[in-house]
């Protein structure tokens, strides 16, 4: 179903694309906890990291995706390429192309710049996060470790919280969560909310959902996309948005914490938090949705280029 | 003088005979009210109680109202000391009969984080009225960064405001009004469209051009009244419009409250009793901001009050030092004071030329502003601390500078014959004045 198939947004994959996913993340998975951690799936195949933004975990982890199914993986990040000499977006493109690569993973902040890529190639392009529009791999991770925890997805209950208007995790996030059957409630700030949140279930302080979530997942403060800052100060956000140990410790049973990374220690997660040891702890799943993000980006290769 | 300290033992007052206002049902009835520590314990046609520890007031032929609640009130605390502190600002309110005054934070440094509302707090906790602090909806009131706006609401600011600026950047103004709706507290809004008002001095009009003063158009208030209102219906926000001066404004207002806009305004009394006629004398002490305009904008403001559309009067107490004012009046500072004369300026304005009713007067300074603030205040309740404030209604007297208690004396008043005084107030359950004639009717 997903063969020569583009991902540049969650509302294109089915319910039946996701289900194919997971089960072949299933079986990654067990490749990377291997000695050899190596299956020859995709040999020959070329792939090019094309990242316009910076990026630590999505493109390692893409490109350890793409070197466990052995196929060969190019990076090409704009401060080490020609974009800084003035080429344009297509001219890079056209370059890349003219070099016969079968996919293309694509990140750029501007939003909708990986839509038009996709217009312009004929390779498959996997949006590795497009500005503050999307990220569905992300998306995907988040749902497939939900799911490898709860066993379940509908009915269960999500706060989202913090910067919501300038999160591509969010969104794609949402759109999937809601076609599960997830509950979703976004904590913010009215400045980082659209002008008219009428349409979402909407809390403005992180108390209001603490206790009754199965799942708190806090978003980064996106300061690199904010043009103008709104928001007062961290002492505001610790105070109404930042997971503190006392909320840590008042979620209730069984419930975990995400984020999509990387953390800003101190202001959406304290970093005693980030740091707490035993059950509470265990709580926090940011190192699963990370090793769960391989076992993803390797099925959606496999199942693309297969 | 002010008598807090001498009466400060006081325990039990028994107020006897006083004409009572409501100002929510609008009545007055004759009653005796009687106050036990500092709680009123009884409101009823005839109380007698004697016994140690009573000061009897004789109310008889006087009007007994809720302490009065002047919304907007410059206490210059910290960083102008010399003009007033919170101590002074407070006695000159309490011979005005106003027992809370809600103070601006354009002070030095601004009321703009919790340290600053705290300080404010900390620092009224014996004065002689309760002080509210609003504190700033922007950085030092500059209009660039938003305030912690949480955080000051929990610290204790009622209310929230760039007292002597308007916020310029639009955008800004909309984020500081979704985000404040989200806590419930209202913005307290100066209007002034600082590309029209720049260097002006007085309402841009017949007496600027023939006195060669440097006007400012009513357009500077009306322009960013506009754009407020569009804001606040936008994102639902708690709006007042502080000091109105414009007949337009009264317009827009009204049309607002109409259309649903969360929307009310106050006036000042100098802005009722003045026209921009009294400029001929190049006396500084009618240089305030917003101007004072002409006479067919203070009609307007007068229809305002009649009509409803305005919700409170509120003094804009703004002390200056001598040396700020007896300067030029292109180089003088801009404000009057107004706690001591609030009463007795719109009374005779607004009570005695134009008939108002004195409930709906005493309404305009005490249980609508509560409201407006949200505080416990302008009633006259068995069970709540009382504040209470008596007035001889048939007095008259020329305010002269000496009279003031405030420490700084630019009082626009001075000179004019003003009906109505604050006989007593009771204060925080503590009888906090008393005038010369009041003392020699009580008995203790």
């Amino acid at each position: 179903m997903l063969r020569k198939k583009s991902i540049i947004d969650t509302g294109s994959l089915s319910l039946e694309d996701i289900d194919l996913i997971f089960a072949n993340a299933d079986s990654f998975l067990e490749v990377s906890e291997r000695d050899v951690k190596k299956v020859p799936a995709l040999r020959g195949k070329t792939i090019v990291n094309l990242f316009f933004e910076p990026s630590t975990r999505t493109r390692t982890s893409f490109e350890i995706a793409a070197k466990r199914l052995s196929a060969d993986i190019i990076n090409f990040s704009s401060s080490t390429s020609s974009v800084k000499k003035g080429e344009s977006v297509i001219d890079t493109l056209k370059t890349i192309l003219s070099m016969k690569v079968d996919l293309i993973v694509m990140r750029h902040s501007d939003s909708g710049a990986v839509k038009m890529a996709e217009q312009f190639v004929n390779v498959p392009v996997i949006n590795a996060g497009d500005g503050k529009h999307q990220h569905p791999t992300q998306a995907l991770l988040d749902l497939y470790t939900i799911k490898k925890i709860f066993n379940k997805l509908e009915g269960l209950k999500v706060a989202i919280i913090g910067d919501f208007i300038n999160s591509r995790v969010a969104k794609s996030d949402i759109d999937l969560f809601e076609r599960m059957g997830i509950d979703v409630t976004v904590v913010s700030p009215a400045m980082l909310l659209p002008e008219d949140f009428s349409r979402m279930k909407v809390k403005h302080s992180i108390d209001d959902v603490i206790e009754e979530s199965d799942i708190i997942y806090v978003l980064r403060m996106q300061f690199e996309r904010q043009n103008r800052k709104f928001y007062p100060s961290i002492m505001e956000y610790n105070r109404f948005l930042s997971l503190n140990k006392d909320r840590l410790l008042r979620m209730k049973p069984g419930s975990i914490v995400m984020h999509p990374g990387p953390v800003n220690r101190g202001i959406e997660i304290t970093d005693e938090v980030m740091d707490i040891s035993g059950e509470p702890g265990e709580r926090i799943t940011i190192e699963q949705q990370v090793t769960n993000g391989v076992a993803i980006r390797m099925a959606v290769l496999y199942l693309i280029l297969s | 003088m002010v008598s807090v300290k001498e009466d400060n033992n006081v325990k039990n007052i028994l107020i006897k005979s006083g004409k009572i206002v409501d100002p929510i049902k609008r009545t007055e009835s004759v009653s005796d009210i009687y106050i036990k520590n500092g709680i009123i314990s009884e409101i009823r046609e005839k109380i007698d109680i004697t016994g140690d520890n009573i000061v009897v007031i004789n109310a008889d032929g006087y009007t007994v109202s809720p302490g009065f609640v002047d919304m907007h009130a410059h206490l210059r605390e910290p960083g102008f000391e010399d003009e007033e502190t919170i101590e002074s600002g407070t006695l000159a309110a309490i011979k005005g009969g106003i027992t809370s005054v809600a103070c601006m934070p354009n002070t030095s440094p601004a009321i703009d984080n919790q340290s600053a509302v705290r300080y404010i707090l900390e620092k009224s906790k014996n004065m002689a009225c309760n002080v509210f602090p609003v504190a700033a909806m922007t950085a030092g009131c500059k209009g660039i960064n938003i305030t912690e706006i949480g955080l000051l609401a929990e610290a204790g600011a009622i209310a929230f405001s760039d007292d002597g600026n308007s916020v310029k950047d639009s955008k800004l103004m909309y984020e500081i009004m979704r985000y404040s709706r989200q806590f419930g507290i209202p913005l307290i809004l100066h209007e002034e469209d600082s590309s029209i008002s720049k260097s002006g001095l007085v309402h841009e009009g017949h007496y600027s051009t023939i006195l060669g003063l440097e006007g400012i158009s009513s357009l500077s208030d009306d322009l960013m009244i506009a754009r407020d209102i569009i804001l606040a219906a936008r994102s639902k926000a708690r709006i007042h419009i502080t000091h109105l001066s414009t007949k337009n404004s009264v317009k827009m207002i009204k049309r607002a409250k109409e259309e649903g806009v969360n929307i009310t305004c106050d006036v000042t009394p100098h802005h009722l009793f003045f026209n921009d006629s009294c400029l001929t004398t190049f006396n500084t002490s009618f240089k305030v901001k917003p101007p004072i305009r002409s006479e067919e904008d203070r009609m307007a403001l007068i229809e305002g009050i009649k009509g409803g559309v305005i919700d409170a009067i509120a003094s804009d107490h703004a002390p200056h030092l001598d040396t700020e004012k007896n300067t030029t009046f292109k180089l003088a500072s801009f404000g009057t004071i107004g706690l001591e004369t609030l009463f007795s300026a719109a009374f005779t304005k607004l009570c005695i030329e134009e008939k108002i009713s004195l409930p709906v007067l005493i309404n305009l300074i005490s249980a609508s502003p509560a409201a407006i603030l949200g505080i416990d205040a302008g009633k006259i309740e068995a069970g709540k601390v009382a504040s209470i404030t008596i007035i001889d209604t048939g007095a008259e007297e020329v305010i002269k500078k000496e009279s003031f208690i405030s420490k700084s004396k630019n009082s626009a008043f001075i000179g004019q014959k003003l009906k109505g005084k604050i006989v007593c107030t009771v204060s925080k359950g503590k009888l906090a004045y008393r005038d010369k004639c009041i003392k020699e009717r009580s008995i203790s």
